[in-house]
């Protein structure tokens, strides 16, 4: 294995190879102090300065942006690193998706600055404003009650439904790679397609063949609309029982729906249950959705879409597995979500026949 | 030694050096990581991937090779290679890592072969019937995994924390 200093916070060096590239905190926080000053135009301090998630792609800081001038702002730093789960990374959807539905009824942070060329940082990044609230879990039952966690659910399939009608059109997600395109959700399966066709030590038969089967069979979307990419359980702040801030716009494209739906819908998403939050029956989820977005769901795109995401949870552990094998990211999470892969093919499988 | 064993195993000391020792202040919990590094690296000379699971994979790709090679007769096919691939006794991992790993890569071969316009037009019932039998097999190779997959601790790994019961 390739010996490189490292350390616990990603080192940006010259020194090592690309894929190594790693990013030190202290460096992180004073190139941030010198962008800032640049965009306010005044000398700002950087305080508080501290990760505020293990997450699998985007490093994510919150800190106190402080300048004489002015009160102090709480804010958050998201940064792209090079060897990450998604590199090589870009800030543009989610700074276009933060953009576009900011005067929407659909919450998020309010984005302060962007870069993508990443001049003083040295990587793409982007800065928001903090919102109060806290992250749900996805993964294990929640210990809210059941009133609680239904009343966010139903705010959350409200927003979901919001989301669908904004017109895009008049947006700068117009911009998007891929707008242009009519059929743009068949570019998202050939996109996945693309990144499972890159080497690493394990072939899944099954999930390339199924792959072609999802290209040239992917329905007709009943509206092209925003879709969000990854929205669950899990991508939201809530505050006092409201939902404050929907997160992580990194998938954002334009496409169907009924993707976004499938998507939260996951049981993996729900701590393993089939209703939505643990409280939702499906059935109601569709009428709910449909009563927010006035967009018919199709019970043969929904099914198509829940094998999708069966197959876009398998590429994108095979991006994980990859960061470990090929890129040599030292980070042993990587490692050990190769080791669901059985699982998830054989569920992809068994959902592709539920679609065929 | 196989080569995802290795690989594991040295992702596994890196981490412990990159991740869990710079932020360990205590000198007995840092005794207890580099006591884990160190069986690590023991682990490494001294164990194996199970040959066990290999094996029973490969003998489900034989299989499924042989049915097609029933079923496509006379076909015009990709090649399918002969079976037994391996001979009775043989352990070596890595060998038999490499050969599953190739054995998946024909398998997909023979189901887009099989799924193709152009061999169902040539002959529909046949085709369905291989892609039917492939897909069973690999159906049941993925069950060999799962059978020696640990149960999943994504929401310990995800957010650090032990799950509530």
């Amino acid at each position: 294995m390739q010996q490189i200093k490292r350390s616990d916070d990603i080192v940006h060096t010259a020194a090592g190879p690309p894929s190594c590239k790693i990013v030190d905190d202290n460096v992180m926080q004073a190139a941030l102090a010198v962008h800032l000053g640049k965009k306010f135009g005044n000398e700002v301090e950087i305080a508080s300065f501290a990760r505020k998630s293990s997450g699998f792609s985007w490093i994510t800081y919150s800190f106190v942006a402080r300048s004489p001038s002015a009160p102090d702002r709480k804010l958050i730093l998201r940064v792209g690193p090079s060897n990450g789960l998604f590199a090589p990374y870009s800030v543009l959807p989610q700074v276009y998706a933060l953009q576009s539905v900011a005067r929407t009824h659909v919450p998020v942070p309010g984005l302060v600055t962007f870069d993508q060329d990443g001049a003083e940082v040295g990587l793409p990044f982007f800065v928001c404003e903090h919102v109060e609230g806290d992250v749900p879990a996805p993964w294990a039952a929640s210990l809210l009650d059941e009133d609680h966690r239904r009343g966010i659910a139903e705010q959350f399939i409200a927003i979901l439904g919001e989301l669908h009608t904004l017109d895009w059109k008049a947006t700068p997600l117009a911009l998007l790679n891929g707008a242009a395109n009519e059929r743009g959700e068949v570019g998202a399966i050939v996109t996945w397609r693309a990144s499972l066709a890159r080497p690493t030590a394990r072939y899944y038969p099954l999930l390339d063949w199924g792959g072609r089967w999802l290209e040239e069979n992917c329905p007709v979307p009943p509206r092209r609309t925003v879709v969000h990419g990854d929205y669950r359980i899990g991508n939201f702040l809530e505050d006092k029982q409201r939902i404050t801030a929907i997160l992580d716009w990194e998938l954002t494209h334009l496409g169907d729906p009924h993707e976004d739906l499938a998507w939260a819908l996951m049981p993996t998403f729900n701590a393993g249950s089939r209703k939505f939050y643990g409280v939702i029956e499906r059935d109601e989820v569709i009428e709910l959705y449909q009563k927010a977005s006035g967009i018919p769901v199709s019970r043969k795109s929904l099914a198509f879409y829940e094998a999708y995401a069966l197959y876009q949870a398998a590429a994108i552990q095979m991006c994980a597995v990859r960061a470990f094998e090929v890129d040599r990211f030292n980070d042993m999470r990587m490692a050990v979500m190769a080791t669901q892969m059985a699982s998830i093919v054989r569920a992809f499988d068994r959902a592709l026949e539920a679609v065929a | 030694m196989s080569k995802s064993f290795d690989l594991l195993v040295d992702g596994m000391i890196d981490a412990l050096r990159a991740h869990v020792l710079p932020k360990c202040s205590d000198d007995f919990a840092r005794g207890q990581v580099f006591s884990i590094i160190f069986a690590l690296n023991g682990l490494k000379l001294a164990a194996d991937w199970r040959a066990g699971p290999l094996l029973e994979e490969l003998q489900l790709q034989d299989a499924a090779f042989s049915e097609v090679r029933r079923l496509a007769d006379k076909m015009d096919h990709p090649p399918i290679p002969a079976t037994p691939r391996v001979e009775t006794g043989s352990t070596d991992p890595v060998r038999l890592e490499a050969l599953r790993d190739e054995g998946d890569r024909q398998l997909g071969e023979l189901l887009f072969w099989a799924t193709s316009g152009s061999t169902r037009a040539a002959n529909y019932a046949a085709a369905k019937e291989i892609e039917r039998a492939v897909r069973g097999f690999m159906r049941a190779q993925l069950k060999v995994e799962i059978g020696i997959t640990a149960k999943s601790m994504l929401h310990q790994i995800a957010t650090g924390e032990e799950q509530q019961r």
